[in-house]
């Protein structure tokens, strides 16, 4: 096998970029590295599916319920929300089968920390669906797995039928009359199936288009009935928060951002990487010395805190913590924990018009803001970037921008798309102007004059 | 009819049981075809419309959504390269220039006039931190440079253009899921009304 490919089983050391090993704040990926770890006997070994056994014979389910509020735990997806009051939607006592829908459509640019999680230690995952099913009174989860996740897919499955195989999986896991079982749906490549009920039109084999709320999923979700939809991230919490206790979560993180989280620093930086950190610590930590920071010779220019839906951030921005509330205070989210860096080599009009490329291509279609604004910015970025731009366009993004955002659509994606113009031209507005106005990129200009 | 040999077919109707409702075997019934196919003609969907009770132009427009499902014709050998920021900040768009030369295209799309090659520019495959990457042959491949490129491209000439046999599809497929057996009743007709609505 060449190098260059990364082995779909066996040993997950061969490429880890990024946390392994025991640390104060490792909490997920403490047990990172060890060879076999996505083995259930090697998992077993070194306490997986200890807090499985602990929920379902020393708790009852609003037990583990409490200890996830008191925890403090928020969505690891992008939004944040904190993950027991989501939990407490579900409603008790209705006939008929609920579900958990486990989000693993990873697709926001930047962002790899579910593959991470589950490339290295998918029993962890699974382990924190099963309490997740026991404690909302569900008896049937499904993983929605994003169609390009070759890997992870193969190693879920994998686990899954160990897990059958053992019994852990049935009509009576772990000699308990508690039927549970977990079933993989894969995606078939569509960004906006990250988005729950994007998700759950998708899963119901439909065109995924988001659904206007109310009903919201925890009522009315997957074909019907009541759904709780956690992302990858977030539900592989939830085994070490039953291990330890929701207090001792607590004990990491400040504020109202509690715990650890997995960033997947790229870009320009040295040594990209998943890198787990509590919260509160410092972006410049974590560009700069986790990641190595950018290539000899360069400067930061900007990144993007949590995915590119999250506005850009210039160099002051390495100051911010990465606590959720204080990124937002900063003007922009903490969102999906992919930061990207870009370096000074790079153009930032450029860098837009990608992403804009992205949003336009991943526009559901459904609400007119984002099927209309998407494009219309993209083709004013081609104009302006092929030196046929004026004062005009500078109006033109505004009123795009401005249009995208503020709740003009159902799901955030065209929110996202009028951050990305926002943000850029606010922070970076002379670069606009140049292309605009004269026709020129002075960073484009200088890299050349580097290189001659 | 006959888009689709006799085992796709056997496949496709294993589908249905394995979710509370039968349209959620539509993707998965497309992805058996496209397997077989190489990519989705009109015939195929139709007969997958047929054996999941569908119309046609219900699967036809699901399928058009979804950019895993090829409704033309692409390359034995199809090249997923991310172009996403990522990627461009650390030189995908040089790879897929070099992939372009290599395999003989102009641009993204196209399919080398033996059949062999195509190149489709993709969104963010989520393995940032080895950008530049793409997916080839159901494998994600990382720290990408034409070497590496050159190296691949050469190898699925050498072989004469076979394609690596495909993992097993999914082998939790025998298992049913517990959402009916576990609960007191399965989707009622009112489910299914609202479903179809």
């Amino acid at each position: 096998m060449p190098d260059n490919v990364r082995p779909q089983s066996g040993d997950s050391r061969r490429d880890l970029r990024g946390s392994s090993g025991p640390a104060r704040h490792h909490l997920l990926t403490s047990l990172f590295g060890i060879e076999g770890l996505h083995t259930l006997s090697v998992y077993r070994e070194h306490g997986g599916y200890g807090s499985l056994r602990k929920a379902m014979f020393e708790m009852a389910p609003e037990d583990i319920m409490a200890e996830v509020k008191t925890s403090g735990l928020r969505g690891r997806g992008g939004a944040g929300f904190p993950t027991g009051t989501k939990w407490g939607f579900i409603p008790k006592g209705v006939p008929g089968p609920k579900y958990v829908v486990v989000n693993g459509d990873e697709a926001e640019p930047g962002t790899t920390k579910d593959r991470y999680i589950m490339e290295n230690s998918p029993h962890m995952l699974l382990e924190g669906v099963l309490i997740a099913c026991y404690a909302i009174g569900a008896h049937q989860a499904w993983i929605y797995l994003r169609g390009e996740y070759d890997g992870p897919y193969e190693m879920l499955m994998a686990a899954i039928a160990e897990l059958r195989a053992e019994g852990i999986l049935g009509d009576r896991p772990l000699e308990r009359d508690y039927p549970l079982d977990i079933q993989i749906y894969r995606g078939h490549g569509a960004y906006i199936c990250g988005e729950e009920t994007a998700l759950l039109e998708s899963l119901e084999g439909k065109r995924a288009q988001p659904r206007a709320r109310p009903p919201f999923p925890a009522v009315k979700g997957a074909w019907g009935r009541p759904t709780l939809i956690n992302n990858v991230e977030t539900l592989s919490n939830v085994p070490w928060i039953v291990a330890h206790g929701g207090a001792e979560y607590a004990k990491f993180g400040l504020g109202t951002a509690k715990g650890t989280r997995l960033l997947s620093v790229s870009g320009n930086v040295q040594n990209p990487g998943v890198f787990e950190i509590e919260l509160g610590t410092s972006f410049r930590e974590v560009i700069m010395e986790m990641a190595g920071g950018p290539p000899p010779g360069r400067r930061m220019k900007a990144f993007w805190p949590g995915g590119c839906s999250a506005p850009v951030l210039p160099e002051w921005g390495l100051d911010v913590s990465t606590d959720l509330d204080e990124v937002a205070r900063a003007g922009s989210m903490a969102g999906s924990g992919g930061v990207i860096v870009m370096d000074d080599s790079h153009c930032m009009v450029r860098a837009a018009r990608r992403l804009l490329q992205f949003y336009a291509h991943e526009s559901c279609g459904k609400c007119t803001p984002c099927r209309v604004g998407g494009n219309w910015a993209l083709r004013t970025y081609d104009r302006v970037l092929e030196g046929e731009g004026s004062d005009v366009d500078l109006g033109i993004f505004d009123a795009i921008q401005e249009s995208l955002q503020n709740g003009r659509c159902l799901c955030a994606l065209g929110d996202s798309a009028g951050f990305v113009i926002a943000s850029t031209m606010k922070h970076f507005r002379s670069e606009y102007e140049e292309h605009c106005l004269e026709h020129r990129c002075s960073v484009e200009e200088q890299v050349v004059a580097a290189s001659a | 009819m006959a888009a689709l040999s006799e085992h796709a077919i056997e496949e496709i109707r294993a589908l249905p049981p394995r979710f509370p409702h039968i349209r959620s075997a539509v993707l998965p019934a497309l992805d058996v075809a496209q397997d077989e196919l190489g990519y989705l003609t009109r015939e195929a969907m139709t007969e997958v419309a047929e054996l999941l009770d569908l119309d046609p132009g219900y699967v036809e427009g699901v399928a058009t959504f979804y950019t895993l499902l090829h409704l033309e014709p692409i390359g034995k050998h199809h090249f997923y390269v991310c172009t996403n920021l990522s990627c461009d900040l650390r030189g995908a768009y040089e790879i897929c220039d070099h992939i372009k030369r290599r395999i003989g295209v102009e641009g993204f799309d196209e399919v080398s006039a033996d059949g062999l090659f195509s190149l489709e520019e993709v969104e963010c495959l989520g393995a940032c931190e080895f950008a530049p990457m793409m997916r080839y042959q159901r494998r994600y491949h990382y720290d990408l440079t034409p070497e590496k490129l050159d190296a691949l491209i050469d190898a699925a000439r050498q072989n004469g253009g076979e394609r690596a046999a495909d993992p097993p599809r999914d082998a939790a497929a025998s298992q049913k899921p517990r959402g009916r057996r576990a609960s007191s009743r399965g989707p009622t007709k009112e489910d299914s009304a609202e479903l179809n609505a």
